[in-house]
């Protein structure tokens, strides 16, 4: 019972992270990041493969670059580190010239293809196998099996996700907020405002990589085990569905929608009787996934919790002018 | 077929003080090609400080690519751009911007989903808090910068009559209300010259004094403007001087008096 | 050597297959002006159409019509029931980019529990096979060839000659301004996603006979070398898309031979990339996949 409470809030904490940061690229910045799914692996896998040994002192089955064995946090600040390092390298490709929707299919294809080449070269992180018997943060220090060990590390991961919260709202809340939803509405005429909108989608693109290496650190570090398998680029989409029903560009949004879709689906088809041949139940899974994409840009673009009206106090107070506008902050 | 430019220049009948004038912007044989098209050829002007410049012309005869040129949105296929001395002309929109030249565009192109005031805000050039380093510092770092620009945006909406819309969305505005807030965002970064592009088309007829009303107010408060219109007896109420391009090249300027006793450009343009 | 030729000829089934797609797929561009993302699985969709006529007894070549007439009325109908009501309300570019993934989805999950899981292959003839060389062809992939000529001569044919391809040349150009001349675009529109859903269905078909199986998978496989021909020809003009097929389906099938199969579609990733770096506007196109400028 406990491995299962855990277990669902570690996810829950994890999809959260992931949605917060979609919600900052895609709902307050415009940018369709089809390829988030490898920022969360590359957190995931630089993670796993500092933590491990050298692969031929673990027992072998599985070959990796690295092993180096290095206790916590080091794996998890280097994930976050190469999450945002991944950031501006594809950003420099994608965000500069092309048009959003080919933004979009540029990232989209990355996906795949960083999945082939991580799948096809089994030397650099074992393949399509993929990565087992991960040691987790502190267990030469605790007992990871213990009740106890999954509390801690439940509440680690929920309290990282707080702070994150806290710090994505600080940044759409500011006025470098206002001016990324400014480029989202209309970039041609933000640039002619003198906004540099490409150093403004770069920074984005890796406070969001970040985070999302940061998630999948905390993920990796709890399942133990990180394969292809994992961040196939639909993985990508049921973020997006994630935020787009909470609501885009609204912080609470984006956790509500964590914990309705990704978490909500996982938890309900878990308690659905099994029925029809295997595999029915992922391939309608999706379905709903995507007609919830469908549904809610047609009935209910905004999603659940829309982004909110900012309003300035009226100027006989101005002392208080700004107290509404950053309410949350 | 182009008349000499410069014997039309040469005759500034109207102009209370020529040629000492020093010229705030100098585009020079500026061109833009589109593969092929020669949507803009061999232009080159001057801009006048403390005027409002038209430029009109027909429909396709480069006055908005030239002003997107100038203003950086498309770049010039050749031809050097320089503003109060300094060539502009390799820089991006978003620099020339920070320089002082500030466009507006033919279409509506409010930021929809902000309100009226965010529309102005997002636009201001000088807040602390407006990167991500600042944003991360919290509130306590950029809410003076803040509070200023909120005061600096009131009195424009107050100026500009449009208070009461502070915290409407841009979206639900009126065409001619989009345009007062595209006027008043390009004014929060205190531009020094305005490039407005139709900023009367699709602008209910009894709003088009008020905005040429504006126009005025700002020019008479020093602001240099260069404007493309349709609208003539609204050019020739507030422009001096008057270009008028035809098929990518400018083929006269002047008033708008001494260019309808142009021959040319009567048959070229005024009429049909 | 003769490795690298014997993989020139296999490239130039290839290209043909990446031709008759990639035609549709950057034609469906231009006249709407959005990505279709589900084009791989309306062409594994109407492969596996095709497949039930065929494990019916038929030959697959007189499946090969039921594969495009099923590709057409596909495509048809997802832009009628969806993606015009979705552009009719405004929906911006990546608003469209992300239904039409989530479309794609829905079709992919929808077909697995209808034609399984597992792998399925055409009954069918490979024919004799044709030495040039080192190339060494089937009967059946030289008649894929000669398919992918047709079509694109009845391509060319019907954008260069017919009134219907100006209209759809106008309507793409501008389809404001071909309304305004009397063009009924709805119409124009409606025939394209007929002609191109055709082109579409054509090429899972042939697509399904050059492999030796194919799967629901297969669907977004097949979208990656079409993605990099498209842009690589100039997004939204058929003659760059054929241009581009042609240097996508060498270059993938001579990399396989050098390198190794599974980075064929690495190789055509490595073209996108470099393409949207150098010339994101593609080959042929004014515009292709650029950005607004500014």
């Amino acid at each position: 019972m406990t491995y299962y409470v855990t277990t669902l809030l570690v996810y829950a904490a994890v999809d959260i992270l992931a949605c917060l940061a979609i919600s900052l690229q895609f709902g307050v910045s415009g940018i369709v990041n089809f390829s988030f799914i490898i920022f969360q692996a590359a957190g995931a896998y630089t993670a796993a493969v500092l933590s491990l040994p050298r692969d031929t002192a673990n027992g072998g089955f599985q070959t990796y670059i690295l092993g180096l064995n290095l206790s916590f946090p080091i794996p998890w600040i280097a994930a976050t580190l190469v999450g945002a390092l991944l950031a501006p390298p594809i950003g420099l490709v994608v965000l500069r010239r092309l048009r959003s929707d080919y933004q979009a299919i540029a990232m989209l294809v990355l996906s795949v293809i960083a999945s082939l080449v991580v799948t096809n070269t089994p030397a650099f992180l074992d393949g399509a196998a993929g990565l087992a018997l991960v040691p987790q943060p502190l267990s030469d220090k605790f007992n990871p099996y213990s009740d106890g060990y999954h509390w801690a590390y439940t509440a680690g991961a929920l309290v990282l996700a707080v702070i994150v919260f806290f710090i994505v709202q600080r940044i759409i809340n500011s006025p470098y907020g206002r001016s990324l939803r400014a480029m989202r509405e209309n970039e041609v005429a933000a640039k002619a405002l003198g906004k540099n909108a490409v150093a403004m989608k770069m920074s984005v693109f890796v406070v969001g990589g970040a985070i999302a290496g940061l998630s999948g650190a905390i993920l990796v570090g709890f399942i133990t085990t990180w394969a292809p398998s994992t961040w196939l680029y639909p993985e990508t989409l049921i973020l997006f569905a994630a935020v787009i029903v909470g609501g885009r560009g609204n912080n609470y949004g984006a956790v509500l929608g964590a914990l309705l879709v990704p978490v909500g689906f996982e938890e309900a088809t878990r308690y659905l009787p099994t029925f029809g041949p295997p595999g029915l139940i992922p391939a309608l899974e999706w379905v709903c996934i995507g007609g919830l994409i469908l549904g809610f840009l047609w009935f209910r673009p905004r999603g659940v919790l829309p982004e909110q009206r900012r309003v300035f106090a009226a100027r006989p107070k101005p002392i208080e002018a700004t107290e509404q506008y950053a309410g949350r902050d | 077929m182009p008349v000499e430019t410069d014997a039309l220049a040469a005759t500034p009948a109207a102009d209370p003080q020529p040629s000492a004038e020093r010229p705030l912007l100098v585009a020079s044989h500026v061109s833009r090609h589109f593969e092929g098209v020669r949507a803009v050829e061999d232009v080159s002007i001057d801009v006048l400080p403390g005027r409002i410049t038209g430029l009109i012309g027909p429909n396709g005869a480069g006055k908005s690519t030239f002003l997107a040129v100038l203003a950086g949105t498309l770049p010039a296929s050749s031809g050097t751009i320089i503003l109060d001395g300094d060539d502009v002309t390799a820089l991006p929109a978003f620099r020339r911007a920070r320089r002082g030249l500030v466009r507006t565009f033919q279409l509506p192109s409010e930021f929809a989903q902000l309100t009226v005031i965010e529309n102005l805000l997002a636009a201001a050039p000088t807040n602390r808090g407006d990167s991500l380093r600042g944003a991360l510092l919290g509130k306590r770092y950029w809410r003076a910068d803040e509070n200023r620009l909120v005061e600096q945006a009131r009195d424009l909406l107050d100026r500009f009559r449009m208070s009461a819309k502070e915290s409407d969305y841009a979206s639900s505005l009126s065409g001619g209300q989009k345009r007062l807030v595209e006027i008043m965002r390009a004014l929060m970064l205190q531009p020094r010259l305005l490039l407005l592009d139709e900023p009367m088309s699709g602008v209910h007829p009894s709003i088009v004094g008020e905005i040429a009303d504006y126009c005025e107010s700002l020019r008479d408060d020093g602001l240099t403007i260069l404007m493309v219109e349709h609208e003539l007896h609204m050019i020739e109420r507030m422009c001096n001087p008057v270009i008028v391009m035809a098929q990518g090249s400018v083929i006269g300027q002047g008033t708008m008096t001494a260019l309808r006793q142009q021959r040319e450009i009567v048959d070229a343009y005024l009429v049909g | 050597m003769s490795l690298i030729v014997a993989a020139f000829g296999f490239g130039l089934v290839s290209m043909s297959i990446i031709a008759i797609s990639a035609v549709g797929f950057t034609m469906q561009f231009g006249i709407t002006n959005m990505i279709n993302l589900a084009y791989g699985q309306v062409m594994i969709a109407s492969a596996y159409a095709a497949y039930a006529v065929n494990n019916a007894g038929v030959s697959i070549w007189l499946a090969l019509p039921v594969g495009a007439v099923f590709g057409a009325v596909f495509s048809f109908l997802l832009n009628r029931l969806i993606y015009a009501p979705f552009q009719r309300k405004g929906t911006n570019l990546i608003g469209m980019v992300i239904i039409s993934l989530a479309v794609s989805l829905v079709i992919a999950n929808v077909m697995l529990p209808i034609v399984g899981y597992y792998s399925v292959s055409y009954h069918q003839n490979p024919g004799t096979t044709y030495h040039l060389g080192s190339i060494a062809l089937t009967g059946a992939q030289l008649a894929i060839i000669a398919v992918a000529v047709v079509v694109m001569l009845a391509i060319y044919a019907l954008l260069r000659f017919t009134r219907l391809g100006k209209a759809m040349r106008a309507t793409a150009a501008n389809p404001t301004l071909a309304r305004n001349c009397g063009i009924p675009t709805a119409r124009v529109v409606d025939l394209a996603w007929l002609i191109t859903g055709a082109l579409c269905g054509v090429a899972g078909t042939v697509a399904g006979m050059n492999s030796d199986s194919f799967s629901v998978a297969s669907g977004s496989e097949f979208l990656i070398p079409i993605i990099a021909a498209s842009i690589l020809g100039g997004a939204g003009s058929p003659y760059g898309a054929m241009i581009g097929a042609v240097l996508i389906g060498e270059m993938t099938e001579i990399s396989a031979a050098i390198i190794s199969p599974e980075y064929k579609q690495v190789v055509a990733f490595a073209v996108l990339v470099l393409v949207m770096v150098l010339r994101p506007q593609g080959l042929l196109a004014k515009r292709g996949a650029l950005a607004a400028a500014g």
